[in-house]
């Protein structure tokens, strides 16, 4: 019995000491997984999952046997983020993908940085994200003020518009949004008829739209933090009758836009990054995520970019040494699934805003607000 | 004028939602003084429910009316067992109980319900087929949707069956007696425990069809939309005379004109805010609300 024991026993520390030399390369992400917001957030960490399918599927990464992924819970919260970048410090993480409330990744940026975790944010498009000159803060997408300024070149250039009512739901994302497009508009010749706020949660829109309805604007622009709040809005308005240009931004885009809405979401336009869907990148990205996730969201595919690039970058340094793998970040040249692009040295990657419009319930590429041209 | 009826039509389809719901908050609180603040969840429940229902039906290519009435009757009998069930599990163990752990038990099945919703059925929107109840009406620039004609008559028809119910039926009478006092009326032979269990299942009932016309009207029903309802409700209940039916009625009707006009003639940021201190000062002047002055005999 004692010698069965100590054959076990003995077995059991070799197969500890085998796992305990192969490396396991430990992700984490972070995104309001419940709230809200757990549509788009959940977009993201399916995102950084299909990331991590796809390069084990091509063969993994080389001095790593695995790669795992802790999904954390932001909540877009700053005392939750905070809490999950805690959490991720705890479960030794080595960069993190998130957050998606800008209010939420600024503090939680802050944590990781102290402990040397780099960050990738899919989603926060806050100018202040990268401008704190943080050295380990990355950012896939765009930023609001390069958005504003697609959005009223479009009004100008394309809708002609003369006038515009705004209507937002008071976060910092969204009404800053709005209060950018709103300080542009005079100088493009577009009066401002009104600028609305309101509730996150909100339901019932009829009397604000009753005001937007009373106002009669060429433009109606929509800025809310929810996709799902944004459905209820466009399809209370169409009811009620409110004849202008649509004009929405991307925290608004996601495939449920048009579940819920149908038909009322037609013919909608929307600033958001381009995307060539017709590229071999797209293509790899799509075929891995659709059949398990279903429709990409809005930041599913910069959740997936940002994770490649850290793990193309990390297979380039050879190492998951911070400076090593920055150094090997900005170097690469990544041909993503949201776009081509290579990190800036103050962790921006450019934002490439257009318009696209909801046309027959799909969302497509409408016109190019760099040349100003129809596609 | 437009705008002005534009709002009042606003108001008071708003208005007639939160009415539905107080009503069951009203009654429950009549009949053993628990402000149920699970109540709210029936509404998302039902919201669920209805959708969950009406799609299958309409997909079977079932008539829209079919499956809207179907769908109806079928959330409100499902959120009236699930009433009934919260309230064995939840509140009858403590009724001898301070009221206050009843309140907390209350709350604590808000959340476990809120969250089970969002377990089950997932953290994205459902859509309801708005198509079904699509158009309306337009006189001028006003525009009156058929919803928004549906939310007012099946209010309305729910009020009537319900007063009926109360004041001209022997089970009404019961409830009335068992709100007066429970002891006695079970003394002279009636089964408090089955007239309390009733309360609850008509209540969420109401409130399940608030949540299917508020899933049409609006277009789609998510896992939170059960809590701020719910608390307006709750007010609305207050203001009207909490326990008093008809104060309920003109409570949610109250809340609801209060919110639209003060989000289309002040500020839409704080309509909330607005709803609320008319909350405040009337309760100031009219401790016992709006109806509250007869609130012994016809509270339920």
């Amino acid at each position: 019995m004692k010698r069965i024991l100590a054959l076990i026993l003995v077995l059991a520390m070799t197969l500890a000491a085998a796992s305990a030399f192969a490396e396991t390369l430990k992700l984490g992400s972070m995104s309001p997984l419940t709230g809200p917001y757990a549509a788009d957030g959940n977009d993201i960490a399916n995102g950084v999952r299909t990331a991590i399918e796809v390069t084990k599927a091509d063969g993994g990464i080389p001095g790593f046997d695995d790669i795992t992924l802790s999904a954390q819970d932001t909540a877009c919260d700053p005392r939750q983020a905070v809490a999950a970048a805690n959490k991720l410090i705890n479960d030794e993480v080595v960069a993190v993908i998130g957050a998606y409330c800008s209010s939420a990744t600024l503090p939680a940026s802050e944590t990781l940085d102290e402990e040397d975790i780099m960050m990738l944010t899919p989603a926060s498009t806050n100018e202040k994200v990268t401008e704190r000159g943080l050295k380990n803060m990355f950012r896939t997408c765009g930023r609001d003020d390069d958005q504003s300024k697609a959005a009223v070149r479009f009004m100008k250039d394309f809708v002609k518009a003369k006038s515009i009512y705004l209507v937002d739901d008071k976060t910092a994302y969204s009404q800053g949004l709005a209060d950018n497009v709103e300080k542009a508009s005079p100088a493009a010749g577009i009066k401002v008829l009104g600028h609305d706020h309101v509730n996150q949660g909100d339901k019932d829109f009829s009397a604000v739209l009753t005001k937007v309805k009373a106002a009669n604007p060429d433009v109606f622009y929509v800025s809310l933090q929810n996709s799902a709040t944004g459905a209820l809005l466009v399809i209370q308005a169409k009811r009620m009758g409110i004849d202008a240009v649509y004009l929405a931004q991307d925290a608004v885009y996601h495939p449920q836009l048009i579940e819920i809405a149908k038909d009322a979401a037609n013919g909608m336009y929307l600033t958001f990054g381009y995307v060539d869907t017709e590229a071999s990148s797209y293509q790899k990205f799509i075929k891995a995520y659709e059949p398990k996730y279903g429709k990409p969201g809005a930041y599913s595919a910069y959740a997936y970019d940002s994770a490649m690039a850290y793990l193309a970058a990390v297979k380039k340094a050879g190492s998951t040494d911070l400076d090593k793998v920055r150094a090997a970040l900005l170097s690469l040249e990544i041909d993503g699934a949201s776009k081509k692009f290579k990190y800036l040295e103050n962790g921006d990657s450019g934002s490439n805003y257009i318009i696209r419009q909801i046309q027959n319930g799909e969302y497509i590429n409408f016109w190019n607000a760099q040349t100003g041209e129809k596609y | 004028m437009d705008y002005f009826l534009q709002q009042l039509i606003n108001g008071i389809t708003l208005g007639g939602v939160y009415a539905l719901i107080a009503l069951g908050y009203t009654m429950v609180y009549g009949i053993i003084q628990l402000i149920n603040f699970a109540h709210g969840e029936f509404f998302a429940a039902g919201g669920y429910m209805g959708v969950i229902i009406i799609s299958y039906l309409a997909a079977q290519g079932v008539s829209p009316v079919l499956c809207i009435g179907l769908g109806l009757g079928l959330t409100m009998a499902y959120c009236a067992l699930l009433a009934m069930a919260v309230e064995k599990v939840a509140y009858k163990p403590l009724r001898s109980s301070s009221r206050l752990s009843v309140l907390l038990s209350a709350l604590g099945m808000s959340i476990f319900l809120q969250n089970g919703l969002m377990l089950t059925q997932g953290v994205y929107d459902k859509a309801y087929p708005t198509e079904m109840t699509a158009g309306g009406f337009e006189f001028g620039n006003v525009v009156l949707s058929y919803m928004q004609i549906y939310i007012v008559l099946i209010t309305a028809g729910l009020l009537v069956a319900l007063n009926l119910l109360v004041f001209k039926t022997r089970i009404g009478k019961a409830m009335r007696a068992t709100a007066q006092d429970k002891i006695m009326s079970a003394l002279v032979g009636i089964n408090s425990n089955k007239i309390i269990s009733l309360t609850f299942a008509i209540g969420a009932g109401l409130a399940a069809a608030a949540g299917i016309m508020v899933g049409f009207y609006y277009g789609s029903v998510n896992y939170s939309m059960g809590f701020v309802p719910g608390i307006k409700a709750f007010a609305a209940a207050v203001l009207g005379g909490i326990g008093n039916i008809t104060g309920a009625m003109i409570g949610g009707l109250v809340i609801g004109m209060v919110e639209i006009f003060a989000a289309g003639y002040l500020s839409s940021e704080y309509k909330d805010v607005f709803a609320f201190i008319i909350l405040i000062a009337v309760l100031y002047f009219r401790p016992t609300g709006i109806m509250g002055e007869n609130v012994d005999d016809t509270r339920v």
